[in-house]
């Protein structure tokens, strides 16, 4: 068994054993229980205000490592609020986050960059670079380990490129490497933002929504692809969707929020027509009507030529 | 005039009829467009008078023009014009009528224009080195505080009005003449310009593409390399051209004061009015600005056309 | 690193090229950066560039600077402020000129107005070598033609601006929406009130907006031109230059950058209502 170093303690075990020639598929995942308690993320009342307006309203968590998890909620339920706490791209107003036990919310400087590496984040708008190669986009996930003068003149080394290629192979995109990001379709570009955050080495991968600009079958692709990741490699990861369909399908565990507070921590069996109205809110049952005056006014205009 | 003349009326739609809507609604385009024709002429009359104090005390219209103008034009054309005789247009440069006559320090000259250019590029290169941080600094949304913004966008303001020669005449005194003059005053001017439309370009830039980074764990150095510089280069860089192509004139321009370059024989052409010389550089000085600016639409195409990485 | 080997390994089977860079390209890259360097660097060398003589002209620009304060003008104060607004009218007479001539030299110009493309090219191309002559030499030009005296400056401006303004019409006019005008006449209009209803309403107001601009870099160049004769507060500039009065020199560059300043202002504050 080959010993890989630079990979996170948490996913060396896991890691399938590979052989030299490149493979297609991903392996039958090893099946594993709860690690250990301490290797988990856990948020403790954390609550955001912006003003006056509340937008994660006293949310605790844990996830232990290795689960994937849907956070599902309708637009400005506060699930992106949520996964941006969690690698301080937002700070919380009030509460704890804890990883392994430890708080993150004290970090600072390259301690911070380092725990924003170990949160691979996905955007719903993929944000990758369109100007830069694919390659070099996937690079940029290793940034936060190189020493930055190097990075400024975009070197890097032989066994990152090398990692680079691999993770784009196994997304089956290797053969795009040199093209231009801005080139590739939604699916494809979403992809590469998978490369990347995999080069990143995270333990941790908050997808904020990674499939709401993908049609279906693309959509299909990224999903069994971080679930893959979460199986194989022993990731935690975070989804923001807004398909149940695919909440069920992918994900052992489900969050529900609604306006900032978590209303369903489950699995996909738990969640019922019920709880599915508390998330969703009933939705309005007529279209807007015209108001009576106007549409009285519009009927009583004559056609034909006016004098 | 009262209010209510002044706003249309707020009427409580659903008690009238269609055709007092309609009345209504002309009574309040009448009402509106005789206002606008109002301030349309009020303008007129203001820009009449001022065109018109502007021609006076100019002296536009005094007796100079009148005053066998067109005659003097003509003959000073004339003089502008080199005396070459067919027969000898290509005889060496002593023999009167010949193109060499014409162009008889041709020599020197290519070598101004040459010294020129050079002030121009290195004026442009240098100045957009220097602008390229400080358009970070006056771009609202990468700038560290708001009164550094403030301050870099006023000074490079303050430095834009200054125009090149008044700068270029102060500092031949403290340097001397020379090209040293016209360099640094360029730089000067470059810099202040291409901080402001640097800054711009850094404006419209998609800032996600550097939050992409940040949460990757980049520092900011990182975040402007990858998610800054790759959006905003063919900006950069045709910004910079089109800069260079307004030093090649400026620089030919501040000669004249003595700034180094073909400026310094235009003047001398002048003051012993030897037009024919003149008219000479002149069409040097234009076909280096013409040829310059071929080569810089091309090149700002193919930026645009974009098959740049970054 | 044997496992840095291996994934090296492994990956140059995939993509061979990503992996390691073929050096045409890097070193490729590396040579241009080198070259432009090296080129900058004869430059600065033939122009004099040195450390020492810019350490020792910098010094004593540090001398001329005490001089500048406090800046006074010595009873000139008057003298200064007319001469400003003669700057000012030279700039808005020479702008004024230059949009009469530049008018109909942009609406010829444009592709859409006259489709004939040899003399479309024609037309461009002067535009395009006259707008290559600095302001400066047109003064010089003028100077010797009319005289010293603001009336070579306007002319000068207006001979200057003519190109510039006359290309952007054109291209004001060229980048115009067609489906106006085509709307004009698909409701049967004429081809004049196609131009008068749809074309005009979009280009006037760039086209005022640019000449607004163009009134803007006037005033500067009008204050340059002043230097070599053309009347102005260039000429007043210069003369206290030559003398040394750098004090003086000091009070009429503030009194120049405090006007351009509130001429930009009220140009902008009438360029964002035309746009």
């Amino acid at each position: 068994m080959i010993q890989i170093k630079q990979l996170s303690p948490l996913a060396a075990p896991y890691v399938a054993q590979v052989s030299h020639k490149p493979r297609k598929n991903y392996k039958p995942p090893i099946q594993r229980g709860d690690v250990s308690g301490r290797l988990m993320l856990e948020l403790v009342n954390v609550t955001k205000k912006y003003g006056q307006a509340i937008a994660v309203n006293g949310v605790s968590l844990s996830i232990p490592a290795g689960s994937m998890v849907a956070v599902l909620g309708r637009s400005g339920a506060g699930k992106s609020t949520l996964l941006r706490m969690i690698n301080r791209m937002a700070e919380p107003t009030s509460g704890e986050v804890l990883w392994q036990g430890k708080s993150v919310l004290q970090l600072r400087g390259s301690a911070l960059r380092a725990w924003r590496a170990r949160c691979g984040m996905m955007f719903q708008q993929f944000n990758l670079s369109p100007r830069l190669d694919v390659l070099t986009n996937v690079l940029v996930g290793s940034v936060s380990r190189r020493p930055t003068l190097q990075t400024l003149i975009k070197y890097f080394p032989p066994h990152e490129r090398a990692r680079a290629v691999l993770e784009l192979h196994a997304l089956d995109m290797a053969d795009l490497a040199l093209q231009r990001a801005g080139t590739l379709s939604g699916g494809q570009q979403q992809r590469v933002a998978i490369a990347r955050t995999m080069m990143q080495l995270p333990d941790l991968v908050l997808a904020d929504e990674p499939i709401a600009s993908l049609d279906p079958a693309n959509a299909e692709t990224v999903m069994s692809a971080l679930s893959s990741i979460s199986r194989e490699r022993g990731i935690t990861v975070l989804v923001n969707l807004h398909s149940l369909e695919i909440a069920r399908a992918y994900c052992p565990r489900i969050i529900g929020m609604a306006k900032g507070k978590v209303v369903f921590d489950g699995s996909p069996e738990q969640l019922d027509a019920a709880m599915v109205e508390k998330i969703y809110g009933r939705r309005k049952s007529a279209e807007l009507a015209l108001a009576p005056a106007v549409s009285t006014a519009l009927s009583s205009i004559p056609t034909g030529e006016v004098a | 005039m009262s209010k209510s003349a002044d706003q249309p009326t707020h009427l409580d739609r659903s008690s009238l009829s269609l055709e007092q809507i309609v009345e209504h609604f002309e009574a309040d385009r009448s009402r509106a467009l005789r206002r606008g024709r109002l301030v349309q002429l009020l303008q007129v009359l203001v820009i009449t008078g001022l065109l018109g104090g502007a021609f006076q005390a100019s002296g536009l219209f005094s007796s100079y023009l009148g005053d066998g103008a067109i005659g003097r034009i003509a003959n000073f054309l004339s003089r502008l014009l080199p005396d070459l005789q067919p027969g000898r247009l290509f005889e060496d440069r002593t023999t009167s009528g010949s193109l060499m006559y014409w162009l008889y320090d041709l020599d020197l000259w290519l070598k101004l224009l040459a010294e020129t250019v050079q002030i121009a590029v290195v004026a442009t290169v240098f100045g957009a080195i220097l602008a390229l941080p400080l358009s970070f600094l006056a771009a609202r949304n990468l700038t560290p505080a708001v009164w550094i913004y403030w301050t870099v966008r006023r000074t490079s303001e303050l430095v834009r009005t200054l125009p090149d020669i008044i700068v270029a005449l102060i500092l031949v005194a403290a340097f001397g003449l020379g090209p040293i003059p016209g360099v640094i005053a360029l730089t000067l001017g470059t810099t202040a310009s291409l901080t402001k439309l640097f800054a711009e370009a850094n404006e419209a830039a998609d800032m996600h593409q550097l939050e992409a980074l940040q949460s990757a764990g980049g520092n900011w150095w990182q975040q402007l390399r990858f998610g800054l510089i790759p959006q905003v280069l063919p900006n950069l860089a045709s910004y910079s051209l089109l800069r260079l192509e307004i030093n090649v004139g400026g620089a030919a321009a501040l000669g004249i004061v003595g700034a180094g370059g073909i400026g310094v024989e235009l003047s001398r052409a002048i003051t012993f009015t030897e037009f024919d010389t003149y008219f000479a550089l002149l069409l040097l000085i234009v076909g280096l600005i013409f040829v310059l600016d071929l080569t810089s639409e091309a090149i700002r195409d193919r930026l645009i056309g974009a098959d740049k990485t970054a | 690193m044997i496992a840095q080997l291996d994934l090296i390994e492994r990956a140059t089977l995939i993509a061979p090229n990503s992996v390691f860079l073929p050096w045409t390209n890097r070193v490729g890259r590396w040579f241009c950066w080198m070259v432009g360097v090296i080129l900058l660097g004869w430059m600065c060398h033939n122009l004099d560039l040195r450390l020492d003589v810019l350490i020792r002209g910098f010094t004593k620009l540090g001398v001329l600077t005490k001089a500048m304060f406090p800046p006074v003008a010595n009873g000139a104060e008057l003298k200064i402020l007319q001469s400003l607004l003669v700057t000012f009218a030279m700039a808005v007479s020479g702008t004024t000129l230059g949009i009469m001539v530049a008018l109909p030299l942009g609406i010829i110009g444009a592709k859409n107005v006259i489709r004939n493309s040899a003399i479309h090219f024609v037309i461009r191309r002067t535009l395009d070598i006259l707008r290559g002559v600095p302001v400066l030499v047109w003064a010089l030009v003028m100077i010797s033609a009319f005289g010293l005296g603001p009336i070579a400056g306007v002319i000068a401006l207006a001979l200057a601006d003519f190109p510039h303004l006359a290309k952007q019409f054109a291209e004001a006019i060229e980048n115009s929406d067609a489906k106006p005008s085509q709307g004009i006449l698909a409701s049967g209009g004429n081809r004049l009130e196609a131009m008068r209803l749809g074309l005009l309403p979009q280009v006037v107001p760039v086209m005022a907006s640019q000449s607004l601009y163009t009134l803007e870099s006037n005033f500067r160049h009008a204050a340059i031109l002043g230097v070599v004769g053309a009347g102005g507060i260039g000429f007043e500039l210069e003369e206290r230059i030559r003398i040394f009065a750098f004090d003086q020199v000091a009070w009429i560059v503030v009194a120049y950058v405090m006007s351009v300043t509130l001429l930009d202002w009220i140009s902008s504050q009438m360029r964002s209502r035309l746009v």
